[in-house]
C-alpha cells in the first residue's frame, strides 16, 4: 500500500511559533490529519498543520530529509 | 428541535423503548471499541495502529457516557456495564465475532460506526436531553474515524483484485444486518418516533444510505440494492445471538474484577 509522508506542525499556544514536531505516513491528506492527530496526542495544541513532504521547499542545501523527498541528493 | 421530554412521565413503553435504544446503542459502542482493539497491533502500519488505539478509546468513552444516561430511567448502569450475560446484549450483531482481516474491519468503520453515527445524530436532534447535550462530542470524534474508513476503503477498492474481493465479501456480510438494526420499523422504533426522541426508520436509513452511498459505490456495492436481513430480536432491538465469550469479558472487565472500583 503505497502512501506519502506529511509533516507534521504545532503550536501548543496562541502566539507561539509554529514548530516541526515529527512526521506521519498516510494515504492522503484525510488520514494524514487523522494520524497526525492521534500520533501526537501527548499535548493539547492550539493548532497543528501537516504538510506533504514533497511540498516542501529546501532552501540552503540539497542533501536534507525534504530535499530528498523533491529527488535531490541521497 | 422539539422540546425535550419528560423522562418521568413516559408511558412504560416509552421507557422501555428509549431504554433499548440507549442500550444498544451503548453496547454497539463498547464492542466497537473492541473491534477496533483487535487491530492495535495488527495495522498496516504504525500509524494507522495507533489511530485504531484511539478510536479503541473514543468508542469506550462514547460507550460509557450512554451507559451513564440509563440513570435519567432510574437504573443503575453499574450491573448493566459488568454483570450481564451474553445473551442480554443488545449491540449490532456485526459485531458479534471478531474480524478476520484488516479488510472487514475498514468495511465495519464504514458501515458499522456510520451507522452508529446515524442514529446517533439522530438521537442528538430528538426529544431527550441527555443526548442533546452529550453526543455532539461524540460526532466530533466520528469524523476522524469517517475520515480513516473512507479513506481506506477507497484504497482497498482499487488495490488488488484479491482486496476487492474482501472488501465486497465483507461488505456483503456487514450491510444487511446494518441496515436491518438502523431500519426496522418495530414496535418499540414506533414508540420511539411517537415520544419524539427518534426520527421514523426509513428516515434513519435514508441518511444512513446518504452518508455511505459514494464511498460502497468504489468498492461495486449498490446500497440502495441491498435488502435489510430479516431476523430480529425486538426485545433487544438487533437480531437473533450474542457475542462471543471473550468478548463479553472483556466488555464486562471479568478478568480484572478484583481490581474493580466505582
Amino acid at each position: 500500500m503505497i502512501e506519502i509522508t506529511y509533516d507534521v506542525f504545532t503550536r501548543k499556544n496562541r502566539g507561539d511559533q509554529l514548530s516541526h514536531i515529527g512526521y506521519v505516513d498516510a494515504l492522503d491528506d484525510e488520514t494524514a490529519k487523522v494520524h497526525a492527530w492521534t500520533t501526537y496526542s501527548e499535548e493539547t495544541w492550539f493548532e497543528m498543520c501537516v504538510v506533504k513532504r514533497s511540498q516542501i521547499i529546501p532552501v540552503n542545501r540539497d542533501d536534507g530529509p525534504f530535499a530528498k523527498a523533491r529527488g535531490g541528493v541521497v | 428541535m422539539s422540546d425535550t421530554i419528560n423522562v418521568k412521565e413516559l408511558t412504560n413503553a416509552g421507557r422501555e423503548a428509549l431504554q433499548r435504544l440507549i442500550l444498544s446503542l451503548a453496547d454497539s459502542k463498547r464492542l466497537m471499541g473492541i473491534r477496533y482493539s483487535d487491530w492495535v497491533l495488527g495495522a498496516p502500519s504504525v500509524e494507522t495502529g495507533i489511530a485504531t488505539s484511539s478510536m479503541t478509546q473514543d468508542e469506550w468513552g462514547h460507550a460509557r457516557l450512554l451507559y451513564a444516561m440509563l440513570k435519567h430511567l432510574s437504573i443503575d448502569p453499574v450491573p448493566i456495564e459488568h454483570d450481564r450475560s451474553a445473551e442480554a446484549y443488545a449491540n449490532l450483531s456485526v459485531l458479534d465475532e471478531p474480524f478476520d482481516d484488516w479488510v472487514a474491519l475498514v468495511a465495519a468503520i464504514v458501515i458499522v460506526d456510520g451507522a452508529l453515527s446515524a442514529a446517533l445524530r439522530a438521537f442528538s436532534s430528538g426529544a431527550f436531553e441527555p443526548a442533546r447535550s452529550r453526543v455532539h462530542k461524540m460526532l466530533a470524534e466520528e469524523k476522524f474515524h469517517v475520515s480513516l474508513g473512507v479513506a481506506w476503503y477507497g484504497r482497498l477498492a482499487t488495490a488488488s483484485d484479491e482486496a476487492r474481493s474482501l472488501l465486497r465479501a465483507a461488505t456483503d456480510r456487514q450491510l444487511p444486518a446494518t441496515l436491518a438494526w438502523l431500519g426496522t420499523d418495530d414496535t418499540a422504533s414506533r414508540e420511539l418516533v411517537e415520544i419524539g426522541v427518534m426520527p421514523p426508520a426509513a428516515t434513519l436509513t435514508t441518511a444512513f444510505k446518504d452518508s455511505v452511498r459514494d464511498v460502497l459505490a468504489d468498492g461495486g456495492v449498490d446500497v440502495d440494492a441491498v435488502e435489510p436481513a430479516s431476523d430480529w430480536d425486538a426485545a433487544r432491538g438487533r437480531a437473533p445471538g450474542q457475542p462471543d465469550a471473550d468478548s463479553v469479558d472483556r466488555a464486562r472487565g471479568s478478568r480484572n474484577r478484583e481490581l474493580f472500583v466505582e
